[in-house]
């Protein structure tokens, strides 16, 4: 490729090893990192999980604002290692009370910056959840905090080091695809009209006010919590912010880390219907369906996701089209990656995913990766910047939709160029008593 | 073309279970036994019926008819000549009770209800029960119906989350009234309630929290007289004549989801749920559950397993994920096999073989042994999402699918 490279992250990541790199620990495989776990829900517990699979973990704390959750996920602890955890309903205070060394973060979205900024002041190397912020100014502070603490911060994008897609990006540079033009990246499932779910008094276990945090305190419902926070923009981005990071991710890799010109998006909710929150009941208010442009200097990248009409004559319902000279490569999720030359003649290539279950991932890698990062100095994976600029393209494509016209990006000043309206948008009012992390 | 997939030792397998049922037969009770409520007869999944067979002409599941319910969960129970279910049809719920030899229908009864599909297809998810001459009913929202098997008369009705005064759990009440002598149990409430079967007024009721999705389990030669209920966040023993809590294992799941009925032999427990929860087999030591051992390796999401002889068979693991069929050793929890790329969506166990419906609507046909998984007949019976349990009742399958197809299988030459 001959790409003309325009990236704030080249110049700033040149050095494969970072400046503070500690020296190298000989026996340290026998090192259990003091580890507490901020969010012990579904995917929390699926990192904790590989985390003590690797053996070099010892998990002194577990915070929830869900009580169950907590119980849960400290029973489930003690039985896979023996360990004891101290459970917390204020990750606060837990980094007040524990010497912690290693911190995972995996709260909802709204939470990460201020999870990873706590976590930072209190010494800890961090895995911290994609995406890396819920607005783009979140995900400065954490980049700017994270490069001040010299910490291994690895952000949860597993795909950056799963074995297929190592293999299939190695196939793109190589040329396989030819030329690229054009990047596709997609999610698509089934679905219809949302009907609103009533809401009702937070269950006794849960912290409400606690969980909502720095986002407005809206009446509470069970489609919210667990997992369903990820529809709701108070707290998430919806498809884009949470699928579209991964594959973002992937594209951003495949370009080495080039910056878009410019973003446009367009979406909405034609098949769920018009978001409803009242006293009495609420849906959902993410979109069900969106596309967003992401314009390079040489090439052009799509998202397109839809909650509805299923995959359709496509193969697949997840991943990203790299389209060439030579042909199409689809990079996926469960069905690895397949090359469909232009001429269909030559033969397809295909390779086969090698993913852990339960949910099919490669953290069992990224984890490997992250320790050995602690270890060496040597950079990790997905470290900050990476999932920083992933986030931040997701998180243009929000804006630009809300916004309703498109944006041009200088990613070496962090602004948009020239609309003062949409750089508004790239941060919000936190409710009190919380604080908007600020540029340190 | 589809019998291909149960394999060469068809013809073998076959020739060593005739065998097996002639052995068999003087120890079988209750021919003539009905599938009358949900889990059968003796409330663990298994019929004792033998009188029945897989020699389907052309080696396909002999389709004797089908009929169409609507959308639901609930499955089907037998009272002689009728089975009945429930369905939603036409923006209502409908109780439906079929000729068991054509599949007719013979009497209808709608209630208003709605279909309520947002994490799933939606419709009714408990099974009706029947009692004597008299057939039980309890919908999602919490109408609780009884009615003459024979005619379909109503002849009580009641709103027991009004009656009880207890909340709905997130998806509706699921779980099938219970009757006990004269009490009707339900699970409504943090540990259930109980109404007179006979005019419906309330015997007991229990705290405004949310219930489990569990049926309530009597445990047998009890004193007093206990059923378990599931609650959102525990297992309950209760004491039926009075609504007296007796104990209580504390049993978290996420979504609240405790949907899988506790089993019960001799002083032992076995309690388990999906999302990664799994389950554990408790001793009961002067009145109370103590834990003997705890596995991930069966997580009931939806179905209940069955402990047939020495092992437990169940579906592991959340069924949109893609659940297995695995057999466990009930005195250890080791697995003995597990299949994998099954789907199953239900499964009931009849005179030694597993009655398995996968999620695409193939019935599937297998012993019942720790050796492993080795299918002697089937094919495929529904076209649809099958997560009912298929059952036998009078040498007849009756599977349904979430679309609402009731098709049933003759199992008698
Ligand atoms: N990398 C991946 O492939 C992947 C996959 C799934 C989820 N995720 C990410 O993981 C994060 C969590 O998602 P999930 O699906 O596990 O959601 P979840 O709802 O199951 O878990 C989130 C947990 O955080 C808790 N929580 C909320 N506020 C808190 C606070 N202030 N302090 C402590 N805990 C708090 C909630 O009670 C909940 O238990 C999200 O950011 C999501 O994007 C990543």
């Amino acid at each position: 490729m001959s790409l003309n490279r325009r990236s704030f992250i080249t110049t700033s990541s040149a050095a494969a090893t970072l400046a503070w790199a500690p020296k190298v620990h000989s026996a340290s495989k026998d090192k259990k990192y003091r580890t507490a776990l901020i969010g012990s829900g579904w995917w929390g517990m699926n990192i904790l999980r590989e985390a003590l699979a690797a053996g070099q973990t010892k998990v002194v704390a577990l915070c929830d604002v869900d009580s169950d959750k907590l119980e849960l996920a400290a029973e489930e602890v003690n039985d896979l290692c023996g360990d004891q955890p101290k459970t917390y309903g204020d990750f606060r205070e837990l980094f007040d009370k524990e010497n912690i060394e290693i911190a995972i973060i995996a709260t909802p979205d709204h939470w990460h910056a201020l999870n990873t900024i706590a976590a930072l002041n209190a010494g800890a190397h961090i895995f911290i959840e994609k995406p890396t912020g819920h607005t783009i100014g979140e995900s400065q502070a954490m980049l700017a905090a994270a490069n001040a603490a010299q910490r291994v911060v690895q952000v949860g994008l597993h795909r950056r080091i799963g074995p297929h897609h190592v293999s299939g990006m190695e196939f793109l540079k190589q040329g396989g695809a030819g030329n690229i033009g054009l990047v596709k990246m997609f999610v698509h499932n089934r679905g219809g009209k949302e009907t609103p779910t009533k809401n009702s008094p937070p269950p006794e276990t849960l912290d409400w006010e606690m969980y909502c945090g720095p986002a407005p305190l809206r009446p509470y419902n069970r489609m919210i919590h667990p997992g369903g926070f990820r529809h709701y923009l108070d707290f998430a981005n919806g498809t884009l912010g949470d699928w579209g990071v991964h594959w973002l991710d992937q594209m951003l890799w495949w370009c080495d880390q080039q910056s878009p010109i410019s973003v446009h998006s367009i979406g909405g909710r034609p098949v769920r219907g018009e978001a409803v929150l009242n006293e009495l009941e609420q849906t959902s208010d993410a979109p069900d369906s969106q596309v967003a442009t992401y314009q390079f200097e040489t090439f052009t990248a799509i998202w397109e996701h839809r909650r509805f009409a299923g995959d359709g004559p496509e193969k697949s319902s997840v991943g990203c089209y790299f389209y060439g000279d030579k042909g199409t490569f689809h990079m996926g999720w469960r069905d690895g990656w397949t090359f469909y030359p232009d001429d269909p003649k030559k033969p397809v290539v295909h390779q086969n995913s090698d993913l852990q279950e339960p949910d099919g991932h490669n953290i069992q890698l990224l984890w490997a990766d992250f320790l050995r990062a602690i270890e060496t100095g040597k950079k990790p994976v997905a470290g900050i910047e990476v999932g920083h600029q992933a986030t931040t393209l997701s998180l243009l494509g929000m804006l630009s939709m809300k916004l309703g016209r498109s944006v041009r990006w200088d990613a070496d000043q962090q602004r948009i160029v020239d609309d003062e309206a949409a750089n508004a948008l790239l941060r919000r009012e936190y409710r009190a008593p919380w604080v908007y992390p600020e540029l340190t | 073309m589809i019998l291909n997939t149960y394999g060469n030792g068809f013809g073998l397998t076959w020739v060593l279970l005739v065998g097996a049922v002639t052995i068999w037969i003087p120890t079988t009770v209750a021919r003539g036994e009905d599938w009358h409520r949900w889990r059968g007869p003796n409330s663990d999944g298994i019929s004792r019926q033998s009188d029945w067979s897989t020699r389907w002409p052309n080696e396909k599941p002999n389709i004797a008819w089908t009929q169409s319910v609507g959308t639901g969960f609930s499955s089907i129970v037998v009272r002689g000549d009728h089975a009945f279910t429930i369905g939603h049809q036409d923006g209502q719920d409908v109780v439906v009770c079929l000729s068991v030899s054509d599949g007719r229908e013979v009497w209808r009864y709608g209630y208003p209800a709605s279909l309520d599909d947002r994490d799933f297809e939606g419709g009714p998810t408990s099974t009706p029960t029947v009692d004597g001459d008299r057939l039980y009913v309890l919908s999602r929202g919490g109408d609780l119906f009884c009615f003459d098997c024979v005619t379909g008369e109503l002849v009580w009705q009641q709103q027991i989350a009004d009656l009880a005064e207890v909340r709905l759990p997130g998806w509706g009440f699921s779980a099938s009234p219970v009757v006990i002598g004269d009490h009707l149990l339900v699970n409504a409430g943090e540990s259930g309630a109980a109404v007179n079967k006979q005019d419906g007024t309330l015997l007991w009721s229990s705290a405004d929290r949310e219930s489990g999705y569990a049926t309530p389990v009597l445990i047998p030669d009890s004193q007093p007289t206990t059923a378990i209920f599931a609650s959102s966040r525990a297992y309950i023993g209760v004491d039926i004549r009075s609504g007296e809590k007796l104990w209580s294992e504390r049993w978290l799941t996420s979504f609240n989801c405790n949907a899988a009925d506790p089993i019960l032999r001799g002083d032992r427990m076995f309690l388990s749920s999906g999302y990664n929860r799994g389950g554990a087999l408790y001793q009961f030591v002067d009145g109370q559950p103590q834990l003997l051992w705890k596995t991930k390796e069966m997580q009931n999401q939806l179905h209940t397993s069955i402990l047939y002889q020495d092992h437990l068979y169940g579906i592991d693991g959340d069924m949109d994920a893609g659940a297995r069929l695995k057999c466990l050793k009930w005195e250890t929890g080791e697995v003995a096999w597990s299949v994998d790329d099954l789907s199953p969506g239900g499964m009931s166990i009849a005179d030694g073989k597993l009655i398995l419906i996968t999620e695409s609507g193939e019935l599937i046909i297998s012993p019942a042994t720790p050796q492993g998984w080795n299918p002697i007949a089937g094919g495929q019976v529904i076209q649809g999402k099958c997560r009912t349990v298929p059952v036998l009742s009078g040498g007849r399958i009756y599977c349904r699918s979430v679309q609402g197809a009731v098709v049933c299988i003759s199992c008698r030459d």
